[in-house]
């Protein structure tokens, strides 16, 4: 270390450790005001279909039941997305998965809420659902957004990697597959809306992103960005699951109608269905080196299902590229990916983007080489590693802080003084 | 039988989102007695932003730990911290924090210098103290600078954003530069296998990670020894199931989408690598998402090496371990090693 | 149905209550005491998140009725700080970092509190089985056992100093 710092480095109390232990922290279902009313959204049961109808008079009928709403009563704008506003608040054109949202109700108690959600019925007029990458791609498979079920295309070259396997030693060639996997956060979504005293339209919610909350209940509802409010209440836990918008808008919107607060939490399989989710992946990668160990060419074809909207995918599928060699130097370097569309539940933001599954592929292949040349792991991974002044696939010069090789020795190191 | 096995994995991480701007924000302003408000946008989901961003202001502004008030996560107090994603508070947050407490700094430092009779770029902030550099005679208390400030009718208010250096990536290849900095780490660990009921055993487990600049130690472990823990969950426990028929999924609750608990944790030792140079607060990188990554592949390889069967497909369950077990036995000749 | 009348000692405290006997003993401290600690995460009687002490023992609530609460002694986080002093085990937590987001914390503090009661030096094998039913998702739970092993020793300590005991 350059300078001895004062605070920097040492293990502070957190900030916010005091109320955790004292159990006065308030995480967004522990908001209560007077004259709060009770929201949740009523989904569907099918995964791609037009609605044909839907029945919200016997709920809006019910005693206690102070809204029943469907896309009608949105004032602004029915779509979000933090990269493609392709996900309406509620369901206008169709529905695209199992639980999308087709309306949202509040009453002035659970048991109410309860009771009228279970009087909405609804009639579909349902659509083949495309739960597979193939299927997605088939001429004759319907569409689910716009013209096309490719969600993005991307295409990654440097070097000459035909000519580079030529003369590679040896090749590798591995097809990986990854699975679908949720956050599980021990807080299931939640949030309370409210116009506070000034007027302003406010929603305290669970979230790691309450600038972007707030931009998307703004365009919801047609207000001005500084007539919205969003407050970050403790969230507890999130890993990726929690920057998507979950309660923030269908909240603001009872709020809007009602003028009165509105709390909607999630139950925990609400929470699991509607949140996004880890994107599985197929990932074919070739790699070529030479009999000692050096990395000479790679070519990886990466396949994924975005799920029914595109969430984080765009980041997902971008990261997942530049990340998919691994921390080496490799000087010839071809890549392409391609993202679809179907009906699966939504696949997003979830600690790493992209950058786990392909990891279970560089570090397979590192691994696969090691093995057939007879080399220590550690060593093969030193001999290639990033270092200041590699050049990156994308032409990006590494000029400082590069501690790989460090990370390298000093874990095998420790592993040599614990392991067995 | 049971059988025991080693593995590697490593993994690189680029802090801030992809050849985009990304930028965040913060204010602060230090207080009559020398305390501070300190306000940005940054979600602090328990990983721990708003502490680390109190640590840099204490540090920046030469003031104790505790003399900072931090507010975060309010859209009409604080300024947009964009998302708590790709482990890129530390960073971003980090350098508009410094840059807001550079600023008010600069308003201290003039006053300050006046009263001791030096320059500005000689004084050194710390521990609620200002002292001319080399000379720990010329010195006044905070208290005393937060006087003079008033006398003088002055304010130590800063403002300051960060947008990390990228460029938007070239459509035909994916040139460019696509992030700032990059955070590194290997993992190593060793399991136990149980080939005929077949049970992986996550026994040990050694995690380096190149932070650049620690700023809370006990946080980054905690972050590394969460992330090992979930991966633990990711290669060996969890895995979505969505129905063919509807597009539901099927194990939506925690007694069908199994995490680990507390009996499946290894004994975990994190090592914090701190690499110079980087654009990071104090050189700091992220370590999120990182702490993560590189356990995946450390496990299946330690799995492999158990075994002596290549798993490339994840995740590896008991019945996987059981049924590449059995396939290799009767087919020893011709194994699935490649 | 009609509401039954409950009694109950919480946090220390003789309480009587109008419910319905169906209600869920999550939502009579949560909303009807205002208990806020108590934490609902899966609604199920899988995470822990929902733990208090219910007899000496460490019980999820969202699983039980607020007729099994008649004539119970119940103890939520908020009862654990005595006059403004944090429990040893509050303290070893916040001090050891083994809160990150901090939704499983009331009711892993409890449950190691609950185990604690009864018994004031368990070995490790006994404070990570005592404490396998509550889900924590941040912290890989390392630090939450360093913090139940240190508040061991600390109670130990003053035990021996011919302190408090641990109830």
């Amino acid at each position: 270390m350059a300078k001895e710092y004062s605070v920097i480095g040492k293990s502070k109390v957190k900030v916010d450790g005091l109320e955790k232990v004292l159990g006065t922290t308030k995480f967004a279902s522990d908001y209560s005001l007077p004259d709060m009313l009770y929201g949740r959204v009523f989904r569907s049961t099918v995964p791609h279909a037009t609605v044909k109808k839907l029945y919200l008079e016997k709920a809006r009928a019910l005693d206690g039941v102070e809204a029943v709403l469907d896309y009608h009563d949105i004032p602004g704008k029915n779509r979000f997305g933090i990269i493609i506003k392709d996900e309406p608040c509620l369901v206008d054109d169709k529905i695209r998965r199992y639980g999308d949202a087709l309306a949202v109700v509040a009453a002035k108690s659970p048991e109410i809420l309860e009771e009228a959600l279970a009087l909405i019925e609804v009639d579909y007029d349902e659509i083949e659902p495309i739960f597979t990458f193939e299927r997605a791609l088939e001429a004759d498979a319907p569409i689910i957004h716009g013209t096309t079920n490719i969600h993005q295309v991307k295409h990654l070259e440097c070097g000459n990697v035909d000519e580079a396997f030529k003369k590679c030693d040896i090749i590798i060639e591995n097809v990986y597959s990854t699975h679908r996997l949720s956050h599980m956060f021990i807080e299931p979504d939640a949030g309370i809306a409210y116009y506070d005293d000034d007027g302003l339209m406010t929603v305290v919610a669970s979230t790691q992103n309450p600038h972007y909350d707030r931009n998307e209940v703004a365009s919801l509802l047609g207000l001005p960005y500084n007539q919205v409010r969003v407050i970050q209440a403790a969230t507890g836990g999130a890993f990726g699951g929690k920057l998507d918008i979950s309660v923030q808008c269908h909240c603001a919107l009872l709020t809007y109608h009602t003028r009165k607060p509105v709390k909607m939490v999630r139950s925990r399989s609400e929470s699991t269905m509607v949140s996004a989710k880890r994107h599985p992946m197929t990932i074919e990668a070739k790699t070529g080196a030479t009999r000692d160990g050096m990395l000479m060419a790679m070519e990886v074809k990466i396949c994924s299902d975005t799920g029914a909207y595109a969430s984080y995918g765009p980041a997902v599928i971008t990261r997942a590229m530049v990340h998919c060699t691994g921390p080496y130097s490799i000087p010839n370097v071809r890549a392409d990916a391609t993202f679809v569309y179907t009906n699966n539940p939504m696949s997003g933001a979830f600690r790493g983007f992209g950058v786990p599954q392909v990891a279970v592929c560089h570090e397979g292949q590192m691994n696969a080489l090691a093995r057939k040349i007879g080399m220590d792991p550690v060593e093969i991974r030193i001999r290639n590693a990033h270092q200041i002044g590699s050049k990156l696939t994308t032409g990006q010069i590494l000029e400082n802080s590069v501690g790989f090789i460090e990370t390298l020795e000093k874990a095998r190191e420790k592993a040599a003084e614990v392991l067995s | 039988m049971k059988k025991r096995g080693k593995g590697v994995g490593s993994m690189w991480y680029g802090i801030g989102n992809t050849g985009l701007p990304n930028p965040a924000a913060a204010f602060v302003e230090v207080l009559g007695d020398g305390t501070a408000n300190l306000m940005f946008g940054a979600a602090d989901i328990g990983q721990g932003s708003g502490t680390a961003m109190a640590q840099l202001a204490a540090e920046a502004l030469g003031i104790t730990y505790e003399k900072v008030r931090v507010t975060w996560g309010d859209t009409r107090v604080t300024p947009d911290g964009g998302a708590t994603s790709a482990s890129r508070q530390t960073l971003i947050t980090g350098n508009a924090v410094l840059k807001a407490c550079e600023q008010a700094k600069g308003t201290l430092a003039d006053v300050a210098a006046a009263y001791l009779g030096c320059q500005p770029e000689e004084l050194d902030f710390s521990n609620n103290m200002v002292t001319k550099d080399g000379d720990a005679t010329v010195t006044m208390t905070y208290h005393t600078l937060m006087a003079e400030m008033k006398t003088a009718g002055k304010m130590a208010v800063g403002a300051g954003y960060y947008n990390p250096t990228t460029t938007t990536l070239d459509p035909e290849d994916m040139s460019g530069i696509p992030y700032e900095v990059y955070s590194y780490a290997t993992t190593i660990c060793e399991v136990e296998v149980d080939t005929e009921t077949g049970e992986v055993d996550v026994l040990k487990v050694v995690s380096a990670h190149d932070v650049g600049q620690t700023i809370n130690q006990s946080m980054v472990e905690g972050q590394i020894e969460g992330g090992v823990v979930m991966g633990q969950g990711f290669v060996l426990m969890e895995e979505i199931e969505v129905s063919d028929k509807d597009g539901s999924i099927k194990n939506p609750i925690f007694s069908k989408y199994i995490i680990p608990s507390n009996l499946d944790v290894p004994e975990i030792y994190p090592i914090l690598v701190e690499s110079e140079g980087g654009p990071g607060p104090f050189g700091a990188k992220g370590v999120g998402e990182p702490a993560l990554i590189p356990i995946i592949p450390a496990i299946v390889a330690a799995i492999e090496d158990a075994l002596d069967v290549r798993f490339t497909k994840l995740p590896i369950f008991p019945k996987d371990i059981v049924a590449a077990v059995k396939e290799k036995e009767t087919d020893a000749d011709n194994g699935v090693l490649n | 149905m009609n509401k039954i009348s409950i009694s109950l000692n919480l946090n220390g405290e003789d309480r009587v209550i109008d419910v319905f006997p169906n209600r869920r003993v999550v939502d009579l401290l949560r909303e009807d005491f205002k208990l806020t600690s108590v934490k609902e995460g899966c609604s199920e009687g899988e995470c822990g998140a929902c733990t208090v002490i219910f007899n000496g023992d460490a019980v999820t609530t969202c699983c039980m009725l607020a007729g099994q609460a008649d004539q119970s002694t119940i103890i939520t986080l908020e009862g654990l700080a005595k006059n403004g002093e944090l429990d040893v085990l509050q303290q070893c937590f916040l001090d050891e970092g083994a809160v990150q987001c901090g939704y499983c914390t009331p009711g892993m503090i409890l449950t190691a509190k609950a185990l604690l009661m009864k018994n004031s030096s368990p070995t490790e094998e006994e404070i990570k089985v005592g404490m396998s039913g509550n889900l924590c998702r941040c912290t890989g739970y390392e630090k939450i056992h360093a913090a139940v092993k240190n508040a061991v020793e600390i109670y130990k300590q003053k035990l021996e100093q011919g302190g408090e005991s641990i109830g």
